[in-house]
C-alpha cells in the first residue's frame, strides 16, 4: 500500500495524534511525538513545494452535500502551513528541552497544542466557509484552554477573558456565515465569491462588517484588540508565542483571503483596511512606549506588526503582498524568539518589569544577545530578514508612488525603536541589585538550541532572501489571484 | 643661499631698529600729549638690552622656557614672510613661499606660544590674561580678515606680491580703490598691535596680571624684542596691502610711520575698553561696516 | 587563548587596510529580484576607506591593553564590516545596509560603557535611526522616480523632486555629522562612550556622514544650481548648506569653550570641525571640496590623536574634568606633545596640515565671493583657539588639582604608539601638503568630475589664489627656533627654576596649597559677558527634545488608557462600532 499524501494530512495527523494521547502518555513519548509531528508536517509541506508550484492541489471529501470538506492547497496555504508547523516545532522543542513549566509537558497541553495547530492548518486550507467556522471554533476553544492551562489566578482570568471575547467574535463570524448561506445557499467559498456580487449592496455591507468585526477581534486589529495585552500577559509565554506566531497569522490570512476572494474589486475595501492597519500600527506602537512589563510590551509590539502586515496586505499589490507575507513569516519567527526568551527570563527573574531586569546581560548574556537580535529584526534593521521584508513592502509602495504608508511605517519603526532600545539598554545597564544577581544559575545551551535555530534563520533569510523569493511571489499571486482560484475550484466541481 | 641669509638678517635687523625707534617715539608722543617730558627715543633699546643681559632668570618648567622661543620664532617667521619692498630682490625673505592668509595665521603663533608658557607658569592671573587675549583675538580677527578678504576678492589673489604690484600709483592704492576695506580693517589692526584702547589684556597699570606676569630677565627681553619686530611686520603688511607697498626703504619707513602715527593718535585719545566691550565693539562697528562692504562690493554688480 | 583573541582582533582591525590595498573588481550580490547589491571601490570611497584603514588599527592597539572582551571585539568586527560595506556600496541598498549595521553595532558598543545613561543611549540610537529612515525614505523616493537604487547621477528630475531628494538625504547626513540643531546625540554619546570608542565615533564614524554628503554632488553633477535657483553668486541649496555648516561650527565652538569635561569639549569640537566640512561642501567648488577632503583627513588624524591621548590621561588619573587635573606636563610628556600637536592641528595653525585644510576652504569661500560665510568661519576658527588652549592648559599646565594628578605616570606604550605615529603623520602632512593634494585628493576630485587642484611639488600647496611652501614655513620656523634657543642658552646669564610651584607673583601675597590656583574649569567663563556668546550659551535644544519626548509619552499614556482590562468594554465597543457604522452607512445609503 502506498501512502497517499493529501492536504488533509495537515489536519488529520495532529488530530489523530491528539486522540491517541493516552498511548503516548503510557509510553512516555508525549514530547517526542509532539515535536516529531510538527517536524514531519514541516517536511511534508516542503516536499509539496514542487507539486504546488505547478498547480494548486484540491481535495474534496463529501460528507453530505452541500456539506463536505473542501481543501485547497495553493502556494500561500502551503507557505502558512509550513510556517505554522515550523513555529510549532520550535516551540515544542523549547518546551521539551526546557526544565521549567511542567504543566506544558502534560497531556492537556499536548492535546490542545495539536488541536491548535490542526485548527490553524484547517483555517488556511479549507475552501468551505462552514468548515472555516468549525476550525475557528476548534482553534478558539483550544486557545482559551491553553491560556488558562497554568491554573493560577492570572492565567484563569486571562482564559476567561479570552473565552468571552473570542466567543463574541465567533458569533459575529457565525452571523456573517449564516447570512451568506441564507442569501446564496452556498458554502463553498469559490461559489460564494461568484454569488456575492449579486447580493444587494446593503447585505454585502452587513456581511462585510460582521466579518470584519469578528475577524478583526481575532486578528487583533484596532479598535478590536483591547483584549490582547491582558491575555498575552496572563498566559505562559510559550503559549503566547503560539498565539502571536501562529494564531494571529491564520486569522489575518482568513481575513484577507475572504476579502480578496469575495470582493470582485478589492479596492472597495482597500482604504478601509489600510486605514485600519495604519491605525493599529501607530496606536499599538505608541502605547507600547509606556509599557514597563516585557510581555505587555511584546504584546503591543506584536499588535504593531500585525497593523503593518495589514497595511501592506490591504494595498493588494503583488510586491507589498509578497513583502507582507515575508514579514508575516519574519514576525512569526521573531515573536516566537522573543516570547520564548521571555519564558527563559521568567525562570530567573520574578518579574519582567523594566526596572527589575537591569543588568540581565550579566547573568544571561545569550538571552540578552538573542533579544537584541530579535529586536533588530523586528525593527527591520539589516542584515536581518526583517529588513528585507520591510524593504520589500516599502519598495512595493514606492513602485506606485504611494508615500503616506512609507512615512507611517518609518515613523512607527522609529517609535518601536524608542521602546525596544530602552529594554536593550536596561539589559546592558549596571544591575540595580548586585546581591540578587549572584545567586542566579547560568544558562544551559540546550535550552537555547531552538532559539539559535531561529536566529540562524533570521540571519540567513536576511542575507539570502532570494531563497524564499519565488515561493513568496507565488503565494502573493495565489492570495490575490481571485480569477485563477475561481477557475481552479469551479472548474473541478461539477 | 647666501642671499637668503643676508636678506633674512637684514629684515630682522631692520624690523628691530624700526621697532625700538617707533616705540621710543610712541613713548615720547604719549608723554607730550600728557604734558610730560618722557624718555629718550632710544629708551626702548636700552630697556631691551638691559633685559637681555640680566644675570638671573627664573623659569617655571621647560615649557615656560620654550614658550618665548616659540613666540620669537613665530615673530621672525612672520617678518620673513612679509615682503618689505616692492620690485626688489632685497628685503623679501621667504615671502614668495607664502601668502596673505599664511601671514595672518603666523601672526597668531606668538600668542599661542605665549599661552603655553604662561599656562606652564601656574599663575592664574597670567592665564586669565591669556584667555582675555584670545577673546580679544576672536573679536578682532573677524573684521580684520574680512577687510583683507575684501582686498583679496578685489584682486582675486591671496599673494601679497600680486596685490602690491597691482597698486601702481597713488590713485590705485587700495586705500583709494577700496577704502571701505581699509576702514573695516584698521581698528582691528590697531587692536592686534596691542594698542590702546584695546589693550586691557596686558595693560600696565590697571591689572597686576596679564600674560607677561611671570616673565623676568632675559625671557622678558626676548618677548619685548619679538613684540617690536612683530609690530613692524604688521605695519609693513598693511602698508603693502593698502598703501601700495614701498620701493625704497625710506618710503617704507614713511608709510609705516604714518600708520603707526595713526595708531598712536587713537591710542592716546581713547579710554581703555574691557575685553567683552572690545569684542562687542568689533562685532558691531567694524564687522557691520564689513557687511556693508560685502553688500556693496560683492552682492551688487555695480562696483 | 587570551593572546590569540587579541591578535585576531588586531588582525581584524587591519581589514579596511586590506580592502583598501587589495580590492580589485566589482562584486555583486543579488538580494531579491530587482535588488542587486553591487560593491566597488570608487576614488571617493577609497579616500574614506583610507581614513578607516588608518584609524581602525590605531584604535585597536590601545584596546589590546584591556582585558580581552570577545563580544566587544565581535561588535567591532560588525562595525568595521558595516562601514566597509557602506563605503564599497554602489547602490543605496548596500549603502543602507552598511549604514544600519554601523548604527546598531556602534550603539551596542556604546552601551558597554558604564557611564552610558538612558538619555545618552536613547538619543544616540533614535537620532541615528531618524537619519537612517530619512535616508531610506530618500532612496525609496529616488527609486520611485528612476526605478533604480544605484548611486549615480540622476537627470531628468523635476525641480521639486530634486528638492525633496536633497532635503531627505541632506537631513539624513546632517544628523550623522551632528549639525545643529540635530546634534543632541553627539556630545552625549562621545562623552559617555568607552574612551577609545569615542575616538572611533569622532574620527571615523562622523566621516561616514561626510561621505554621505559627498554623494550629493555625485547625484546632482550639475551642482546644486538646478535645485533651487541662484542667490548671491551661488545656488541657494549650497548656500543653505554652507550656512548650516558654519552656524554649527560657530555655536559648537562656543559650547566647546564652556565645557568642563575633556571629552565633552572634544565632542563639541568635533561638531564644529565637521561643520567646516559641511560649509565647504556647500560651496561646492573644486577648491572647497578639496578643502573639505583635506579637513576630513586632518580631523580624522587629529581626533584620533586627541581622543587616544585623553583616553590615556583618563586611564592614568581616573579624572576627566579640567578642574581635577593639571600639571601633567612633567609626568606625561609624550601625551603632552600628543595634545599639543593635536590642538595645533585642530586650531589650523601653520605649519601643521590643519592650516592647509583651512587655507583651501578660505580660498574656496573667497573664490566664491561668499565673504560673510568667510567671516563666520574665521570667527569659529579663532574662537577655537580658546578651547584648544583650555584642552592643553587644563590637564597639562597650571597646578595639579587632585591626588591622582599629582602621582600619575605616563600612559602605557599601547597608547603611546598610536600617538607617536599620528604625530608623525600630522607633521609630515604639514610639511608636504602638496603630497596629500596630489596623491589623496586630486583622484577624488577627478572621480567627481571636478578640476583637480594640482600641485607643482609635494611641499607646495598651490591654488589660483596663490599658495605656500610647507618646507619653507616649517624650515624657517624650526631654524629660527633652534637658533634662538641655542643663542639664548649660550649667552651669559643664569637660569634656574622657581623654588616651588607657589613661587608666583600673586597680587603681593604668597599662595599656599589651599589657594585655588588652577584655572582649568573657569577658563572661558568670562566669555559669557560678550552679548552674542552669552545669548548662544544660554540657549540649548535639550529642552525642545525633552519636551518632544514628554509629549509623545503623554500621548502614549492617553491612548494607553483605551487598553483597559474590562471585557465588557471591549465588547461594548465592538458592538457600538458595528451599530454606528451600519447606521451611518444606511443613512448615507452608500
Amino acid at each position: 500500500m502506498t501512502l497517499h499524501f493529501t492536504p488533509v494530512w495537515f489536519i488529520a495527523v495532529p488530530l489523530l495524534l491528539a486522540f491517541l494521547a493516552p498511548l503516548w502518555v503510557r509510553w512516555r513519548l508525549l514530547m517526542p511525538v509532539l515535536f516529531s509531528a510538527q517536524v514531519a508536517l514541516f517536511a511534508l509541506a516542503l516536499s509539496w513545494i514542487p507539486a504546488v508550484r505547478i498547480a494548486p492541489i484540491l481535495e474534496t471529501i463529501v460528507i453530505a452535500p452541500p456539506l463536505g470538506i473542501h481543501l485547497h492547497l495553493d502556494a500561500i496555504a502551503l507557505l502558512l502551513v509550513a510556517l505554522f508547523s515550523f513555529a510549532g516545532a520550535i516551540i515544542t522543542a523549547f518546551i521539551w528541552l526546557d526544565n521549567g513549566a511542567a504543566h506544558l509537558r502534560e497531556r492537556p497541553a499536548f492535546i490542545l497544542i495539536l488541536l491548535l495547530i490542526a485548527g490553524s492548518n484547517g483555517m488556511v486550507l479549507t475552501g468551505d466557509i462552514f468548515n472555516l467556522y468549525v476550525f475557528i471554533e476548534i482553534v478558539g476553544v483550544s486557545a482559551y484552554a491553553l491560556a488558562a492551562i497554568r491554573r493560577d489566578k492570572t492565567a484563569l482570568e486571562a482564559g476567561l477573558k479570552y473565552l468571552i471575547v473570542g466567543s463574541v467574535a465567533a458569533i459575529f463570524i457565525l452571523f456573517a456565515i449564516v447570512l451568506l448561506y441564507l442569501q446564496t445557499g452556498q458554502l463553498n467559498i469559490a461559489a460564494l465569491a461568484q454569488a456575492f456580487s449579486n447580493m444587494p449592496a446593503q447585505m454585502q455591507l452587513l456581511i462585510g462588517l460582521l466579518m470584519l468585526i469578528g475577524l478583526g477581534i481575532k486578528a487583533e486589529l484596532f479598535p478590536f484588540n483591547f483584549w490582547v495585552p491582558d491575555i498575552y500577559r496572563g498566559s505562559d509565554p510559550e503559549i503566547t508565542a503560539l498565539y502571536s506566531g501562529v494564531l494571529v497569522k491564520a486569522f489575518l490570512f482568513v481575513l484577507f483571503h475572504l476579502t480578496f476572494i469575495l470582493l470582485a474589486d478589492p479596492t472597495v475595501a482597500r482604504n478601509w483596511l489600510m486605514a485600519l492597519g495604519a491605525i493599529t500600527m501607530i496606536v499599538a506602537e505608541l502605547v507600547a512606549l509606556r509599557q514597563n512589563d516585557l510581555r505587555r510590551m511584546l504584546a503591543y509590539s506584536s499588535l504593531g506588526q500585525v497593523g503593518l502586515i495589514t497595511l501592506a496586505l490591504a494595498f493588494a499589490s503583488e510586491a507589498t503582498t509578497a513583502g507582507a507575507l515575508f514579514h508575516m513569516i519574519n514576525h512569526t519567527f521573531i515573536k516566537v524568539l522573543l516570547f520564548l526568551l521571555a519564558a527563559l527570563m521568567l525562570r530567573q527573574y520574578a518579574s519582567l518589569k523594566l526596572t527589575d531586569v537591569h543588568g540581565l546581560s550579566r547573568t544571561m548574556p545569550l538571552a540578552a544577545g538573542l533579544f537584541v537580535l530579535g529586536a533588530l529584526a523586528v525593527l527591520g534593521l539589516p542584515p536581518l530578514s526583517g529588513f528585507i521584508s520591510k524593504l520589500w513592502i516599502l519598495k512595493g509602495f514606492s513602485d506606485v508612488q504611494t508615500f503616506w504608508p512609507v512615512a507611517l511605517i518609518l515613523t512607527a519603526a522609529l517609535i518601536e525603536a524608542g521602546y525596544y532600545f530602552r529594554w536593550i539598554r536596561a539589559f546592558y545597564a549596571a544591575p540595580t541589585d548586585a546581591a540578587s544577581m549572584a545567586k542566579m544559575e547560568g544558562e544551559k545551551v540546550l535550552n537555547y538550541a531552538p532559539l539559535l535555530v531561529i536566529a540562524g534563520v533570521l540571519i540567513v533569510l536576511g542575507v539570502a532572501p532570494f531563497l524564499l523569493e519565488d515561493w513568496l511571489q507565488q503565494a502573493a499571486q495565489a492570495l490575490l489571484g481571485r480569477e485563477a482560484l475561481l477557475n481552479a475550484v469551479l472548474g473541478v466541481q461539477p | 643661499m647666501a642671499h637668503y641669509i643676508i636678506d633674512a638678517f637684514a629684515m630682522i635687523g631692520m624690523s628691530y631698529i624700526m621697532g625700538f625707534l617707533f616705540y621710543g617715539f610712541y613713548r615720547q608722543f604719549n608723554a607730550r600729549v600728557q604734558r610730560r617730558w618722557g624718555p629718550s627715543v632710544f629708551q626702548n633699546f636700552f630697556d631691551n638690552m638691559k633685559f637681555l643681559f640680566k644675570t638671573e632668570t627664573i623659569i617655571h618648567g621647560p615649557m615656560f622656557f620654550f614658550g618665548p622661543m616659540i613666540i620669537f620664532a613665530g615673530a621672525v617667521t612672520t617678518v620673513l614672510f612679509v615682503p618689505y619692498l616692492k620690485d626688489s630682490n632685497w628685503l623679501q625673505g621667504f615671502s614668495h613661499s607664502g601668502n596673505l592668509i599664511l601671514i595672518i595665521y603666523l601672526l597668531v603663533v606668538g600668542p599661542l606660544g605665549n599661552a603655553l608658557a604662561v599656562g606652564s607658569s601656574g599663575n592664574p592671573f597670567g592665564v586669565m590674561g591669556v584667555t582675555r587675549g584670545l577673546t580679544r583675538l576672536m573679536g578682532l580677527e573677524v573684521p580684520f580678515l574680512l577687510g583683507l578678504a575684501l582686498v583679496m576678492v578685489q584682486h582675486e589673489t591671496a599673494s601679497v606680491h600680486a596685490i602690491m604690484a597691482a597698486q601702481t600709483d597713488f590713485a590705485h592704492w587700495n586705500l583709494m580703490t577700496n577704502p571701505i576695506a581699509f576702514i573695516v580693517m584698521i581698528l582691528p589692526f590697531m587692536a592686534s598691535q596691542h594698542a590702546s584702547p584695546f589693550d586691557v589684556v596686558g595693560a600696565p597699570v590697571e591689572v597686576y596680571a596679564g600674560p607677561r606676569v611671570e616673565f623676568s630677565g632675559r625671557l622678558l627681553g626676548v618677548l619685548m624684542t619679538q613684540n617690536m619686530m612683530m609690530t613692524v611686520a604688521k605695519l609693513v603688511l598693511i602698508a603693502d596691502l593698502f598703501l601700495g607697498g614701498a620701493t625704497t626703504i625710506w618710503a617704507l619707513i614713511a608709510k609705516t610711520f604714518a600708520l603707526f602715527l595713526l595708531t598712536a593718535a587713537v591710542s592716546t585719545s581713547f579710554p581703555r575698553l574691557r575685553t567683552e566691550q572690545t569684542v562687542d565693539f568689533f562685532w558691531k562697528i567694524p564687522l557691520g561696516l564689513g557687511v556693508i562692504g560685502v553688500i556693496a562690493t560683492v552682492w551688487f554688480p555695480w562696483s | 587563548m587570551n593572546l590569540i583573541t587579541k591578535l585576531l582582533f588586531l588582525g581584524l582591525s587591519f581589514t579596511p587596510a586590506a580592502t583598501f590595498f587589495t580590492w580589485d573588481g566589482a562584486v555583486a550580490w543579488s538580494l531579491l529580484n530587482g535588488i542587486t547589491l553591487s560593491f566597488d571601490l570608487t576614488p571617493l570611497s577609497a579616500f574614506f576607506m583610507l581614513l578607516l584603514a588608518i584609524g581602525a588599527p590605531l584604535i585597536a592597539v590601545p584596546m589590546l591593553r584591556e582585558k580581552s572582551d570577545e563580544s566587544a571585539y565581535a561588535l567591532y568586527a560588525l562595525l568595521l564590516l558595516g562601514m566597509q560595506l557602506l563605503l564599497l556600496a554602489g547602490d543605496f541598498i548596500g549603502f543602507f545596509i552598511g549604514w544600519e549595521m554601523m548604527t546598531w553595532s556602534s550603539y551596542l558598543l556604546l552601551l558597554r560603557s558604564p557611564r552610558t545613561d538612558l538619555e545618552g543611549a536613547q538619543s544616540y540610537i533614535l537620532f541615528n535611526l531618524v537619519s537612517a529612515f530619512l535616508l531610506l525614505a530618500g532612496m525609496l523616493f529616488l527609486y520611485s522616480i528612476t526605478d533604480d537604487f544605484r548611486i549615480q547621477a540622476v537627470d531628468g528630475l523635476l525641480t521639486a523632486d530634486k528638492l525633496v531628494l536633497f532635503v531627505l538625504f541632506g537631513l539624513a547626513f546632517l544628523i550623522k555629522v551632528g549639525a545643529l540643531p540635530l546634534h543632541l546625540w553627539v556630545p552625549r554619546s562621545y562623552d559617555q562612550a568607552p574612551d577609545l570608542f569615542s575616538a572611533f565615533l569622532s574620527a571615523l564614524m562622523s566621516k561616514m556622514g561626510i561621505y554621505g554628503l559627498m554623494i550629493l554632488p555625485l547625484l546632482f553633477p550639475d551642482g546644486f544650481n538646478e535645485i533651487s535657483g541662484q542667490i548671491f553668486n551661488g545656488p541657494v541649496a549650497g548656500y543653505v548648506l554652507a550656512w548650516i555648516g558654519i552656524i554649527t561650527a560657530t555655536i559648537a565652538t562656543f559650547k566647546a569653550i564652556s565645557q568642563e569635561d575633556m571629552k565633552r569639549l572634544l565632542a563639541y569640537s568635533s561638531i564644529a570641525q565637521v561643520g567646516y566640512i559641511v560649509t565647504a561642501l556647500g560651496v561646492g567648488s573644486s577648491l572647497a571640496i578639496g578643502g573639505a577632503l583635506f579637513q576630513a583627513l586632518v580631523h580624522t588624524l587629529v581626533k584620533l590623536l586627541l581622543f587616544i591621548t585623553i583616553a590615556g590621561i583618563i586611564l592614568q588619573t581616573g579624572h576627566r574634568r579640567f578642574i581635577d587635573l593639571g600639571q601633567l606636563i612633567s609626568r606625561m610628556p609624550i601625551s603632552f606633545f600628543g595634545v599639543l600637536i593635536g590642538i595645533i592641528g585642530l586650531a589650523g595653525m601653520p605649519p601643521l596640515p590643519g592650516f592647509a585644510a583651512k587655507y583651501l576652504m578660505y580660498v574656496g569661500l573667497i573664490e566664491a565671493h561668499w565673504l560673510l560665510l568667510l567671516a563666520a568661519m574665521i570667527l569659529a576658527s579663532t574662537a577655537s583657539f580658546v578651547y584648544c588652549y583650555k584642552l592643553i592648559y587644563g590637564p597639562f599646565l597650571g597646578h595639579a588639582n587632585s591626588p591622582e594628578a599629582k602621582t600619575a605616570t605616563e600612559a602605557p606604550w599601547q597608547y603611546l604608539i598610536p600617538q607617536i605615529i599620528l604625530m608623525g603623520m600630522l607633521v609630515a602632512l604639514g610639511i608636504f601638503p602638496g603630497w596629500a593634494i596630489d596623491v589623496l585628493i586630486d583622484p577624488v576630485l577627478i572621480g567627481l568630475n571636478m578640476t583637480p587642484i594640482g600641485t607643482p611639488a609635494w611641499n607646495v600647496l598651490a591654488t589660483s589664489y596663490g599658495g605656500y611652501d610647507g618646507v619653507a614655513v616649517m624650515g624657517v620656523f624650526a631654524t629660527v627656533f633652534v637658533l634662538i634657543t641655542v643663542l639664548f642658552l649660550l649667552v651669559r646669564g643664569n637660569m634656574h627654576r622657581a623654588a616651588s610651584p607657589y613661587d608666583l607673583s600673586f597680587c603681593g601675597e604668597v599662595p599656599t596649597a589651599d589657594t585655588p590656583l588652577h584655572y582649568g574649569a573657569g577658563m572661558g567663563r568670562e566669555l559669557r559677558r560678550v552679548p552674542l556668546i552669552g545669548w548662544i550659551l544660554r540657549h540649548t535644544t535639550t529642552g525642545f527634545y525633552a519636551g518632544l519626548t514628554r509629549q509623545t509619552q503623554a500621548a502614549a499614556g492617553m491612548i494607553g488608557t483605551l487598553y483597559g482590562s474590562n471585557p465588557q468594554t471591549w465588547l461594548l465597543l465592538a458592538v457600538l462600532i458595528f451599530a454606528v457604522t451600519l447606521t451611518i452607512q444606511s443613512v448615507t445609503g452608500a
